[in-house]
């Protein structure tokens, strides 16, 4: 196969197509991975900023059923896996889930050890350091965010319960995101890039190897022929007509030289004719 | 072997047959040297893969990525090490067939195996690499194979012309004739 000029000619060329599509199609799968990530953070995070925003008004109307109630709609979103408040001593306080209520959280786990691993705890997170993922229970990829729930001015000085204003930190606010559908979008984007790059590349190697064989290998499989069949006869046989120029001078010089040693004299006119034939 | 050489060669050994197995041997020392130089394309494809087992295992060898970082600052984006590997591959098979078009000598091999390693690097010391090896790993081994392949076959013709001209040499006693 190597020794062939179709395979000399072929193998460079496949070779290069297939690992040039190859790591486009990985490096393109990676940035739109990584751009989908980043979508679904800012998506986690807004959702995270509205439970806060209406947790604050509950809170400050000292409304504890209206925010049970909002943290209950929110995780039976499609899409949602947990809602959770936990106060300042990590026990749940608000859950979609009703089990998880007054249930401590462990501050070494995943989500909180970020800000918890000093002494003092870390109070401000950038958006993208306050997501994590991890596999729940069930078995499914889940995109978590940790938003803290901050102390302000009319929370400390609320007539229903007063917090002290060098409180900084009252609670955080956990909502977990299902990532199934995420995955299913990558999914069918590595089946439709495997695809694409498959076609594309039949198509050049399929191209490459139709033009090769009309233009070059064909011509000199005839050229081939003529020579061979010249050899064995007796009278020699005209050039084929209609090869490509270079072909055709070799066969032309060829033809003349064969002439030559058996005395013959050719017409230059022809010569000449046979020489632009193909032209 | 040069024309040049061959042409010096021709000159010193003036038709006699000690001089035509000095040629013999010089042709002889050539075809070594081409079978040494053609593995040297499967060699690098080699250190490249032990190179990837180690990316693979994640580094554990060297410092932690915050550790590094912390000395020389950020590093480069993802998306930019992407791009910057998108160019260099490009670029390498674009050089390779160059030089295999123009049938060129050229011992580069080794260089892409370090510019390879330095791509796992910046990926692991930006902390991508879990998302990235399987890029720079089809690059490198689109890279190397296409630079085995070339430095191959261009052995692969050295040597056939050289026991070529060995047999000339054998059967007439003189020196092969110039390459038009």
């Amino acid at each position: 196969m190597f020794a062939t000029l179709a395979g000399k000619a072929l193998v460079p060329v496949g070779l290069a197509v297939t690992g040039f599509m190859v790591v486009c199609c990985l490096i393109l799968y990676s940035v739109i991975r990584e751009d989908l990530h980043h979508g679904e953070i800012v998506h986690a995070t807004n959702l995270a900023d509205t439970i806060l925003k209406s947790a604050r008004y509950a809170m400050n109307k000292s409304d504890r059923e209206m925010l049970a109630t909002i943290i209950r709609n929110v995780g039976e979103q499609k899409g949602v896996d947990h809602v959770r408040i936990f106060n300042k001593k990590g026990i749940v306080t608000f859950s979609a889930k009703s089990g998880e209520i007054n249930r401590q959280v462990d501050k070494n786990t995943e989500g909180c050890i970020v800000c918890h691993k000093g002494a003092v705890p870390v109070t401000n997170l950038g958006t993208m350091q306050q997501a994590r993922t991890f596999r729940n229970p069930d078995g499914t990829d889940v995109m978590a965010i940790t938003a803290p729930i901050y102390n302000e001015t009319d929370c400390s000085s609320a007539a229903c319960h007063v917090h002290l204003p060098g409180q900084k930190v009252l609670g955080t606010l956990d909502i977990g995101l299902s990532r199934a559908e995420l995955e299913r979008s990558l999914t069918m984007l590595r089946i439709q890039m495997i695809i694409f790059t498959l076609m594309s590349l039949i198509l050049t190697i399929g191209g490459v190897t139709a033009l090769l064989k009309r233009n070059v290998f064909l011509p000199l499989q005839r050229l081939r022929n003529y020579v061979e069949l010249s050899t064995k006869k007796n009278d020699i046989p005209e050039p084929p007509p209609h090869l490509p120029h270079d072909l055709d001078i070799i066969a032309t010089s060829y033809y003349s030289a064969r002439m030559n040693a058996a005395g013959k004299k050719q017409n230059p006119e022809e010569s000449i004719n046979d020489f632009n034939k193909g032209n | 072997m040069t024309d040049m050489h061959k042409r010096q060669l021709s000159a010193d050994i003036n038709g006699t047959r000690d001089s035509a197995d000095i040629l013999r041997q010089e042709l002889t020392k050539e075809i070594s040297r081409l079978n040494r130089f053609s593995t040297r394309g499967i060699l690098a494809l080699s250190l490249f893969l032990v190179v990837s087992i180690l990316a693979w295992w994640g580094f554990s060898f060297l410092p932690a990525p915050d550790t590094v970082t912390a000395v020389l600052g950020k590093p480069p984006s993802a998306n930019i090490i992407g791009i910057a590997l998108l160019l260099y591959t490009f670029s390498a098979i674009l050089l390779s067939l160059s030089r295999m078009t123009a049938g060129i000598e050229h011992r580069s091999s080794f260089s892409h195996v370090g510019f390879l390693t330095a791509f796992f690097l910046f990926y692991y010391f930006g902390k991508s690499l879990e998302e990235n090896y399987w890029a720079v790993f089809g690059s490198g081994i689109t890279i190397l194979g296409v630079e085995s392949y070339r430095i191959w076959t261009f052995c692969a013709e050295g040597i056939s012309k050289n026991r070529e001209d060995i047999e000339y040499v054998t059967r007439t006693g003189r020196p092969p004739p110039q390459e038009l």
